[in-house]
């Protein structure tokens, strides 16, 4: 894999939610190893930017392709498996952290996967919440749960749709760091939070003016 | 033994218990009395019906017409169970049909060839009040699981989604959901058949001991009809599941929002 492939490309999406337009005509190229963070008002939509590429919603017209495969019933199975998605309501489920982890290394996918968190759990500051239930979490320790299953599911691509919005400064910038100092890694952020948009390593593409900021 | 009959004034009599209802309506303000004369009217007009038809059904005892009228009792158990979940009847009522029909016909076919010594299986006797056991008995559990996993997948949607992109294959994305609805399903069964015969002394077996039959017999009917209602619940919600599922999620593993019955009438586009 060289540095500059196209890891993902909007290539003349539209995208419509009941009769309102979210994406019109959209043309974008996101290389491997790129930190991108989408950025925007929330509600306009930044969100379905990441789903277009799961193949949670389709667009009304044009093409999403994902390591130059376009993105369709059959091959967005395999998309999913590339990559590690964390979403703005850090939707988790319920039950125990235990049986969640066991859950997820229990998926054929993850299989093949050495699945033990506790390293990264100490270093996201999660000790001692294995028998919590999902639901008594903090967001913020829900937030860094995610995290910790998403770097162990050891994908090369990230969608990190806003997940940081949780967590005290210190932590903010103990996340990003880790993420943005990755090379290997191609980030897609969602936020509006400086700690992203602020880091001099981020390329920022405005969700309503369809432009690269900086 | 002979079962006593009723004289029809002597039943008009029963209705007059009816007062005590309309009364406590009356006292407390529970505006049931209209419900109540419609529901009435209804299970009356209904059974008088059916009692002249099952009387035909029995004198005739063809074969063609008990599978007929079987299957016009499955096509109402479909309907009733469908029309409670949120999803439009058209998308599924196909696949819930074979479901409902093959769970409620190998029962059938199984406890009256190999159980009840029966002479001929197409016996209206026992193909139409068998299957319509099973059918009225594992509606309740059938509504219950197919509108579960569909409300369960559709509120949980965030968190399916999330599981998807772990990379989960579509089974064992929905299994949770599955294991749920079906479990719902069936507990009400189970908590009756843990109870039977101390809190509840079921319909079948009193009809059974009515009809004139000793109470052995009719317990051996009841404990035949009580597999035969957990077996039926458990395939024809699994089955209805797999089935409405090849229909209302798509290539994609995501759920359909089309096969969604539209909660308001939303017919106010550009006009």
């Amino acid at each position: 894999m060289s540095g500059t492939s196209a890891v993902i490309e909007f290539a003349g999406v539209n995208l419509s939610f009941s009769g309102k337009k979210v994406i019109d005509d959209l043309s974008l190229v996101i290389n491997s190893g790129d930190k991108v963070v989408i950025s925007g008002k929330s509600g306009c939509g930044k969100s379905s930017l990441l789903s277009l590429v799961l193949g949670f919603v389709k667009p009304d017209s044009g093409k999403v392709v994902f390591s130059g495969v376009a993105v369709d019933g059959k091959t967005a199975w395999k998309v999913r498996r590339e990559i590690a998605l964390i979403d703005q309501d850090v939707s988790l489920g319920s039950g125990s952290v235990e049986s969640f982890l066991e859950f997820v290394s229990e998926l054929k996918v993850n299989a093949h996967l050495d699945f033990s968190p506790h390293k990264l759990m100490k270093f996201f500051h999660l000790q001692g919440i294995l028998h919590k239930n999902l639901k008594d979490l903090s967001g913020g320790e829900r937030q860094r749960l995610a995290i910790v299953v998403s770097v162990l599911l050891n994908r090369k691509v990230f969608f990190l749709d806003e997940v940081t919005s949780s967590l005290d400064a210190n932590l903010k910038n103990k996340v990003a760091d880790y993420f943005l100092g990755r090379q290997d890694w191609t980030c897609v952020v969602v936020s509006h939070d400086p700690v992203w948009l602020e880091s001099p390593s981020v390329r920022v593409f405005d969700f309503e003016e369809k432009v690269w900021k900086h | 033994m002979e079962t006593l009959d009723i004289p029809l004034v002597n039943l008009a009599v029963a209705f007059l218990l009816l007062l005590i209802p309309v009364g406590i309506s009356i006292k407390y303000g529970l505006k049931l009395i209209k419900p109540l004369f419609v529901s009435i009217v209804r299970m009356t007009i209904q059974l008088a019906l059916i009692g002249v038809f099952l009387k035909y059904l029995f004198q005739w005892n063809n074969a063609f017409v008990n599978i007929g009228w079987l299957l016009v009792m499955i096509v109402v158990a479909v309907f009733s169970s469908v029309k409670s979940s949120s999803i439009k009847i058209s998308s599924i009522f196909l696949p819930a049909f074979l479901s409902f029909s093959f769970a409620t016909l190998t029962v059938v076919f199984f406890l009256n060839v190999f159980v009840v010594p029966v002479s001929s299986v197409f016996d209206a006797r026992y193909l139409i009040v068998l299957g319509g056991m099973l059918l009225g008995n594992s509606l309740r559990g059938n509504i219950v699981g197919i509108s579960t996993f569909y409300r369960q997948l559709k509120m949980d949607s965030n968190h399916y989604l999330y599981v998807l992109s772990l990379g989960a294959t579509e089974k064992e994305a929905l299994m949770p959901y599955l294991r749920e609805s079906v479990q719902l399903a069936l507990r009400p069964t189970l908590a009756s058949m843990a109870t039977m015969g101390i809190v509840t002394l079921p319909g079948m077996m009193t009809g059974v001991i009515l009809g004139g039959a000793s109470p052995e017999v009719a317990i051996k009917y009841q404990i035949l009809i009580m597999i035969g209602i957990v077996t039926s619940t458990i395939a024809s919600v699994v089955l209805t599941i797999i089935l409405t599922k090849r229909v209302c999620v798509d290539r994609y593993g995501v759920l359909r929002s089309d096969v969604f019955r539209k909660e308001t009438p939303s017919r106010r586009k550009k006009l």
